[in-house]
């Protein structure tokens, strides 16, 4: 019978090369999740957090709130981890949005290379030392893509791509791990202060569970020195609009009650 | 103490290497098909260096096949030439698990010798087996008639040596050995009893050495290990090159076999120097020293590359000498695979000293608060780099 044959064969490869040398997919070690603080992303990620030594992507419309959902995981990040970076090459990070949010600037450092090739060498570069946390505010050039997911799996680093135009999207949509999209819905009004943005956040790709879940979030601006700061960047999800497996049914009911 | 060498003796560097091949058995094949060590397990079923993966298959069926890694098995000779340094001034080691150290002259010989036993066992992860006599072939004999942790003294080598066959001697093949035996000399006793002249009219002179060490006088001294201390690789260009492209070309094969180097002896380069020759002129040279070794082909160009991309010489290049002058032990840098967490802060922190180096300081910075209540942006951080 052929199932004897390959049982034989997978036999001999273990003989010869090692049990390593052939190891079932459901042996293979689970991607481990880092936990976000924020509930609505480690549930929709399916294995509560984002996973380590994968690449996630949080993409969206303009305004919708996916940056300031990257500075809050990077503040959150930079408290935890030896060592966090954020590879900025447009020149757009602040440290003041994380540095509201709480992050320790110690742990932090910039990288603001010249080019996208250098951007993505950097990248691969500190994903394979073990950057515990690597925040990328661009898509980093195709021919890296490979690299940044190989050095990150061996190193367990975790990273972030917040995608700028629609440049390298095909190719990071096919190395993204997760890819969780903001979709702008209303303004989030705190009496005539636009104090933030109601936004849908949903899993539009996920290799490590099912994809397609849904949340909505109160994403908060930091505000300017003088006007009235909001502590807590984000609210949790409040509602879910679709549900997939009982699984997530379940924890929709707790949401719900809670 | 009548001896002064001591021989350690453990599994082939190969096996040894692997503490996961522990207490099974397993053969590490050459890449001409041939076994080139076999674990105390395989070779117990008969398995020996030198047979054919496929008779080594058909003699221990259940034996693992693993490839042979020169480099990393230079790597833990060195990591052990390093360990036993710090007990004698003299040590040999041999990728077939002999070791060796001189004992002379130490104020505390047993000292030495119960360090050596406990540093072995931590780096092959079995117990050695020891042996102590005047010369190495004597120790290696001993070592190898010990008890696994144990020590076996030879306080008369001659005695010790005369009832041992002939296959014990090194450097004799087959033919040789067929030789010896047809004029009856079967024992080690039987070839001191003759003159080094008459078994070299015979033999030649492998002959005259087999009848000095079967006499324990031991004509073979010890080739202690030296740390490598400085390397380097040049390349002379004829005709004279121009071309930017060549010249990288160039150098990455340069950056290649010295990484290739560093990796045998398990070293990383603290100081890096290019010298490029110049058709009519005075060479140029750039030179730098880093915080953070550079071992890898990868590491070593990408410093290199950056100076030649920018490099403006002034005529055509002649020759390209890369040279490492301060080398120190890379082994720290060993990257942690399978790292299920956060990274070494210090291995980041090499990585973008690397990334400063080739694309400036600029690329890397640090953020300083200065009046974050400010309403002015540019008032609140001042980024430095780190």
């Amino acid at each position: 019978m052929p199932t004897e044959k390959l049982q034989s064969a997978i036999g001999a490869i273990h003989v010869r090369f090692g049990s390593h040398a052939l190891v079932q997919a459901t042996r293979l070690p689970a991607a481990q999740p880092w936990s976000t603080g924020l509930p609505a992303v480690d549930r929709l990620s399916g294995i509560g957090g984002l996973p380590r030594g994968r690449l996630s992507v949080l993409q969206g419309s303009l305004g919708a709130g996916k940056l300031s959902l990257a500075l809050a995981l990077l503040a959150r990040a930079s408290r935890e981890h030896a060592r966090t970076i954020v590879i900025d090459r447009p020149g757009v990070f602040d440290p003041w949005i994380p540095d509201r949010l709480g992050a320790d600037l110690g742990a932090l450092t910039v990288v603001r290379p010249g080019t996208p090739v250098v951007a993505g060498e950097a990248a691969v570069a500190l994903a394979r030392a073990g950057a515990g946390f690597g925040l990328l505010l661009e898509a980093p050039p195709e021919p890296a893509l490979a690299a940044l997911e190989s050095a990150a799996a061996r190193s367990g680093s975790l990273v972030v791509v917040v995608p700028d135009g629609d440049g390298e999207r095909r190719a990071l949509a096919h190395a993204s791990s997760l890819t969780l999209q903001l979709e702008w819905l209303a303004p989030l009004l705190e009496g005539n202060l636009v104090a933030g943005a109601r936004s849908l956040l949903r899993c539009v790709k996920n290799k490590l569970a099912a994809p397609g879940a849904e949340a909505e979030l109160e994403v908060r601006y930091p505000l300017a020195p003088g006007l009235a700061a909001a502590e807590q960047p984000l609210e949790v999800a409040r509602t879910t609009r679709t549900t997939r497996t009982a699984e997530e049914e379940s924890w929709l009911d707790e949401s719900a009650a809670g | 103490m009548a001896g002064r060498i001591c021989c350690g003796l453990i599994p082939h560097l190969e096996v040894a290497r692997r503490p996961e091949l522990g207490g099974r058995p397993a053969v590490v094949g050459r890449t001409d098909g041939r076994v080139l060590a076999a674990s105390p397990e395989a070779a117990a079923a008969g398995v020996q260096p030198g047979l054919t993966l496929r008779q080594a298959e058909a003699l221990c069926p259940a034996a693992a096949i693993v490839d042979a890694d020169p480099v990393a098995t230079s790597r833990l000779a060195d990591r052990i030439a390093i360990e036993l340094t710090e007990l004698a001034p003299a040590v040999e080691v041999r990728h077939d698990g002999r070791v060796w150290l001189d004992l002379a002259g130490l104020p505390l010989p047993a000292h030495a010798l119960a360090e050596a036993r406990r540093r072995l066992r931590a780096l092959a992860g079995t117990e050695p087996r020891l042996g102590l006599a005047a010369g190495p072939f004597a120790a290696s004999l001993a070592a190898a008639r010990a008890r696994p942790g144990r020590l076996l003294r030879v306080e008369d080598v001659r005695a010790f040596l005369g009832p041992l066959p002939v296959t014990e001697l090194p450097g004799l093949d087959a033919e040789q050995l067929e030789r010896l035996d047809l004029l009856g000399l079967r024992t080690l006793g039987a070839v001191a009893a003759l003159g080094p002249r008459q078994l070299e009219s015979q033999l030649g002179r492998a002959g005259r050495t087999a009848v000095l060490l079967a006499r324990g006088e031991e004509p073979l001294p010890l080739t202690p290990w030296r740390p490598l201390l400085v390397t380097g690789a040049r390349c002379q260009l004829e005709p004279p090159v121009e071309d930017r492209e060549a010249l990288l070309f160039v150098a990455r094969r340069l950056c290649g076999d010295l990484a290739a180097e560093l990796g045998l002896h398990g070293a990383g380069a603290r100081k890096l120097r290019v010298r490029l020759g110049v058709e009519g002129g005075e060479p140029e040279d750039r030179e730098s020293t880093v915080r953070h070794p550079l071992s890898s082909a990868a590491e070593l160009f990408g410093l290199v590359s950056s100076w030649l991309r920018e490099w403006q010489p002034a005529a055509p290049i002649t020759e390209v000498s890369i040279e490492l002058p301060e080398l120190e032990s890379a082994g720290r840098r060993q990257l942690r695979l399978w790292m299920g967490g956060d990274g070494s802060a210090e291995e980041v922190e090499a990585a973008l000293e690397r990334l400063q180096e080739r694309h400036g300081r600029e690329v890397a910075l640090s953020i300083r608060r200065l009046l974050v209540a400010s309403a002015i942006p540019r008032q609140r951080y001042r980024m430095e780099p780190a």
